[in-house]
């Protein structure tokens, strides 16, 4: 006959010792990887655009989720999908070619001019430089006018 | 005698009397919010690697930790949440104390702790919703801001300075509210309720905490 299995204070708290240390070692990984994250450091401004551009094109998404260029009859242009109200990232809708930002209803014409919500201004545009093999090169520290075009 | 007087020695009672055990004598209300206040300590220690306060930066950065950074969502709705458990479990405490007539004598001075650390924690909780940096946020600051200015003289524009320094109405996250919130009304919020845990003993109370 198996010697029967006696539930001790004593047992009982061992027990819970070892659920607590099981539970912090599971922490150990998560914390490991929040702590060490340089998701937040700082980006360099220049962003490397080098698919080829239609005239006429639709906006068009780099290697930064941020930034968009485009190409009309005037040249390139290129802009930052930061909403102007608070920071958002704005979302471009292909089908009614608008930016609209998700946190307060924002919507933005293709230009990226506001049209209602309670964004102040329109969206940033930046300048964009065609490097010697014909890429392009956005640096978005660099602001420009609304009609400005490569 | 120096025994008795030490902290340590008072965190479990002497004796415990048959049936004090129940929780129906205090919901453990008291309880929650110290583990509620450790959470939020431990989780706001790591908040803290990754939020940048001010106008600009505040905002952003909440929103990377929250999408972004690995994890960071946990944490910082953990944070959110044991704040948002703490305000409703300290009151509820302090109803309780009201209805079982606990803040009587020999207990007026642990009440009267009490009520500091009550006025201690919304105002973390109030300083708390500041750092968020959102609209709402800058709302709330210019609120507070104009409510202090109220009080004639310089006072008013003083103890705002003091307290909010200059927060802008889009966004209410600043540099001083971040060393309220983050270092020193914690610091006092925590000895305080030690204090609190052991004025408890001191005037003869026997549930283990």
């Amino acid at each position: 006959m198996p010697k029967q299995l006696e539930w001790t204070r004593r047992a009982a708290l061992r027990l819970a010792w070892l659920g607590v240390i099981a539970a912090s070692a599971l922490t150990i990984e998560p914390l490991l990887k929040y702590l060490t994250s340089k998701e937040d450091r700082l980006q360099s401004p220049l962003v490397a655009y080098n698919k080829p551009l239609v005239v006429s094109s639709d906006w068009q998404n780099t290697a930064n989720a941020r930034v968009w260029v485009k190409q009309d009859s005037l040249g390139v242009m290129a802009l930052v999908a930061t909403c102007t109200h608070l920071g958002c990232e704005v979302h471009y809708q292909p089908e009614t070619k608008e930016w609209l930002c998700p946190c307060h209803g924002s919507i933005y014409d293709l230009e990226g001019r506001p049209v209602s919500g309670p964004a102040p201004k329109a969206l940033p545009r930046v300048a964009v430089e065609r490097k010697a093999d014909g890429s392009l090169m956005i640096n978005t520290s660099k602001l420009v006018g609304m009609d400005t075009r490569l | 005698m120096k025994d008795q007087e030490n902290f340590v020695n008072h965190i479990r009672p002497r004796f415990v009397p048959n049936g004090v055990l129940s929780v129906f004598y205090t919901f453990c209300l008291g309880g929650l919010s110290f583990l509620a206040f450790v959470l939020i300590g431990i989780t706001g220690l790591l908040l803290m690697f990754h939020y940048q306060p001010g106008d600009r930066t505040g905002y952003n950065s909440i929103l990377t930790i929250a999408t972004v950074i690995p994890y960071g969502g946990v944490i910082r709705n953990l944070h959110y949440w044991a704040g948002q458990l703490m305000v409703v479990t300290v009151n509820l405490h302090m109803l309780r104390v009201v209805w079982t007539h606990s803040y009587k004598p020999p207990r007026q001075l642990n009440w009267l702790v009490g009520v500091a650390l009550l006025l201690l924690i919304l105002f973390l909780d109030f300083t708390g919703y500041l750092l968020i940096g959102s609209q709402e946020s800058g709302a709330a600051a210019t609120v507070a801001v104009n409510i202090l200015r109220l009080i004639p003289g310089n006072v008013g524009r003083g103890l705002a300075q003091i307290l909010f320094g200059e927060p802008s109405a889009l966004s209410g996250s600043t540099l001083v509210v971040y060393v309220w919130h983050c270092v020193a009304l914690p610091m006092v919020a925590l000895f305080l309720q030690l204090y609190h845990f052991w004025r408890i003993r001191r005037d003869g109370g026997v549930r283990p905490l």
